[in-house]
């Protein structure tokens, strides 16, 4: 900890040296949210019984930067504090986990996707939860074709916003209450910019959390590549293996005179160098995407995942929304250059589950904002399957954000 | 010809010389003076209603017609935000993320920050020169005291404009724009532009201030005063690159 707390020093001191330039930023944001429980998720086997409670969360990123010359080194920390009676449930039987709800609302909740050197720390007890992470610190350096990165860093690509299957370090955002928020990923990358239409990142991560990092590492090697291959359609491929998977996929873009139109697809391999039983499995995603007017932008997505049916009774997975079959709309309307509104529809077009979005925000200037949210489930699901649609709850908040 | 030569037009637009009489080279003088061949302008934008006003800090570089880079400077929750545009082709890099983004050339008419210049206006996508036909209106105008030259530009019927019309209004003492005023498809006004306080940089021409105002909504503006112009500068090899745009 006490390493976090001399990182923005050791950045604003380097200023001291002229060739050097440093840079210190960040945001500031609180939340409150009034929640109601899904009746349904108070039945067995889910046994959330609660009904209505407020949540409140604090978090922050502090960002700092040292560059010299072609190389640079960037680090972020991350503090999120949060408090709501749902951490602390009792019953007759005495005190047990956490309900499920805070889940979503700490989305995501893991800030390092795939972790090595740990440098973070949770802690929850009684009614709150603290987190501190260092999800972003690496060292990187521009070389004349190249880029070499090492540490932890993000790994930021593919289009899916809802949905981005091709990118398994990184776990869109678009549908929850966070806003400037990134999983870290320790260990090597290399891009290869091979010209002004091609470029190749190399990717060697390692996790060891699976081992309760005690344990030997997961390995990821990975390939990701970028290729403008005329000036409307761009061709992006990942392969490698990653969480004992062989995965190979790819996204389609092809952007017309008024609109964008994208596709990706991954398939994993069976789970590799065990003897457990495993499928192989296919990720899809459509979308489609165009400013209608010059205040009025939408978008399509909708897709197919397979692994996250899985994820049910223990929790939400990797993803915000438990959906396996899923149409998604989702329009941003500016209504005024200081406020902006949008509303997002999910639907399982398999269970019948609907989830709708919608944020008002507003820019309260002095680099400040304040975001009025609410996300309700308008449709329940009857896919017996996926009972983590059930845990899906109603919500109101109110979220004031600060930048610097 | 003696009669000629002493026209009002050519004693004082003396930059158009014999060519004052001939709308296309208005427009490509303009063009010359105010774009050059390359630039990097430092800017401020404000935008300006009656109760509030947001002001952005911006760089802009542009490389002939089909390159442009933008960066904000500030403020803080955009600061850094990049905007690279190769022909018709864009995307926005979010540094505090680490994230590219392409976006579809449609966003190319999408509100820039809020403001009441477009992506177009900003990345200077097109050239009014070139995706244009001009022809002088009937009679000139005039505004603020000043008579102008009145030049209408139609798009051509093969480019991909955001407006089928627009009006310039133009000095004839310096041959540069006062004002534009755009038109939707209905020849309905949307918006006008007005452009003052002339200056020098490296040699060209350029108004340093102006403002847009909307029609719907005339209590609103949005201000570019242009701080610094450098026409005389050079990017290196790559400056319009995914690698400088994903570089900090």
């Amino acid at each position: 900890m006490k390493f976090f707390l001399i990182l923005p020093f050791l950045f604003l001191a380097m200023n001291a040296f002229a060739e050097i330039n440093s840079e210190l930023s960040g945001n500031l944001e609180g939340q409150i949210r009034n929640t109601t429980n899904n009746p349904e998720a108070d039945e067995a086997p889910l046994f959330q019984d609660w009904d209505n409670e407020n949540f409140y969360m604090v978090y922050g990123n502090l960002n700092g930067k040292i560059e010299m010359g072609e190389s640079r080194v960037e680090a972020n920390w991350f503090v999120r504090y949060t408090k709501s009676d749902l951490y602390d449930p009792t019953t007759i039987l005495g005190p047990r986990d956490p309900y499920l709800a805070t889940q979503i609302f700490t989305f995501p909740n893991t800030l390092v996707a795939r972790d090595i050197f740990q440098l973070q720390r949770k802690d929850q007890s009684g009614d709150h939860q603290t987190e501190s992470v260092l999800n972003k610190f690496y060292y990187e350096i521009d070389l004349e074709e190249n880029r070499i990165m090492f540490g932890r860093m993000y790994v930021n690509y593919g289009l899916g916003e809802i949905f981005n299957p091709i990118n398994p370090f990184n776990q869109p955002t678009a549908l929850t209450s966070v806003s400037q928020v990134a999983q870290g990923n320790d260990g090597v990358s290399f891009t290869y910019f091979a010209s002004d239409e091609h470029t190749i990142q190399f990717l060697l991560l390692g996790d060891k959390r699976v081992e309760g990092y005690d344990g030997q590492i997961d390995w990821t090697l990975w390939a990701h590549g970028e290729y403008q291959a005329t000036s409307k359609l761009q061709l992006d491929y990942v392969i490698g293996q990653d969480q004992n998977r062989n995965k190979l996929g790819g996204q389609v873009t092809y952007r017309f005179e008024e609109a964008m139109v994208f596709t990706q697809l991954l398939y994993q391999s069976q789970v590799i160098n065990t003897n457990e039983d495993s499928n192989n499995l296919v990720d899809a995603l459509l979308g489609f995407d165009q400013q209608l007017t010059n205040k009025w932008h939408v978008r399509f997505e909708s897709g197919y995942q397979k692994q996250n049916r899985y994820a049910a009774v223990n929790g939400f997975g990797d993803r915000f929304l438990p959906t396996e079959y899923f149409l998604a709309l989702a329009n941003v309307y500016e209504a005024h250059p200081l406020f902006k509104v949008s509303a997002t529809i999910v639907n399982d077009v398999k269970s019948g589950f609907c989830y709708l979005i919608g944020k008002g925000t507003f820019d309260l200037g002095h680099s400040m904002e304040a975001e009025l949210f609410g996300f309700s489930p308008v449709a329940k699901g009857d896919d017996a399957d996926n009972l983590a649609q059930k845990l899906v709850t109603t919500d109101v908040g109110l979220a004031l954000r600060a930048f610097f | 010809m003696f009669k000629f030569l002493f026209r009002k037009d050519i004693v004082l637009c003396v930059a158009l010389g014999a060519n004052v009489n001939n709308a296309d080279e208005w427009l490509k003088y303009q063009e010359k003076e105010m774009r050059g061949d390359r630039s990097q302008a430092q800017m401020v934008m404000t935008i300006r209603t009656p109760n509030w006003t947001r002001t952005l800090e911006i760089e802009s570089d542009v490389e002939g017609k089909n390159q442009a880079l933008s960066t904000i400077k500030s403020p803080a929750k955009e600061k850094g935000i990049r905007t690279l545009r190769i022909e018709n082709n864009m995307w926005n890099y979010f540094p505090k993320l680490k994230k590219k983004i392409a976006v579809s050339s449609s966003m190319l008419l999408a509100s820039w920050m809020g403001s009441d210049f477009t992506n177009d206006d900003v990345l200077k996508a097109s050239s009014m020169a070139d995706d244009y036909n001009h022809k002088f209106a009937a009679k000139d105008e005039t505004i603020n005291g000043e008579e102008l030259k009145v030049i209408e530009n139609t798009a051509k019927t093969n480019s991909k404009v955001m407006w089928p019309k627009i009006v310039a209004y133009n000095s004839k003492k310096d041959c540069l724009p006062r004002q534009y005023r755009y038109y939707d498809k209905e020849g309905t006004l949307k918006r006008t532009l007005s452009f003052s306080e002339i200056k020098t940089f490296d040699g060209h021409k350029i108004p340093t201030h102006w403002e847009m105002v909307p029609s719907d909504d005339k209590t609103k503006q949005t201000i570019i005063d242009y701080k610094s112009v450098k026409f005389k500068t050079t990017f290196k090899a790559n400056h319009f690159s995914q690698k400088n745009l994903t570089g900090n």
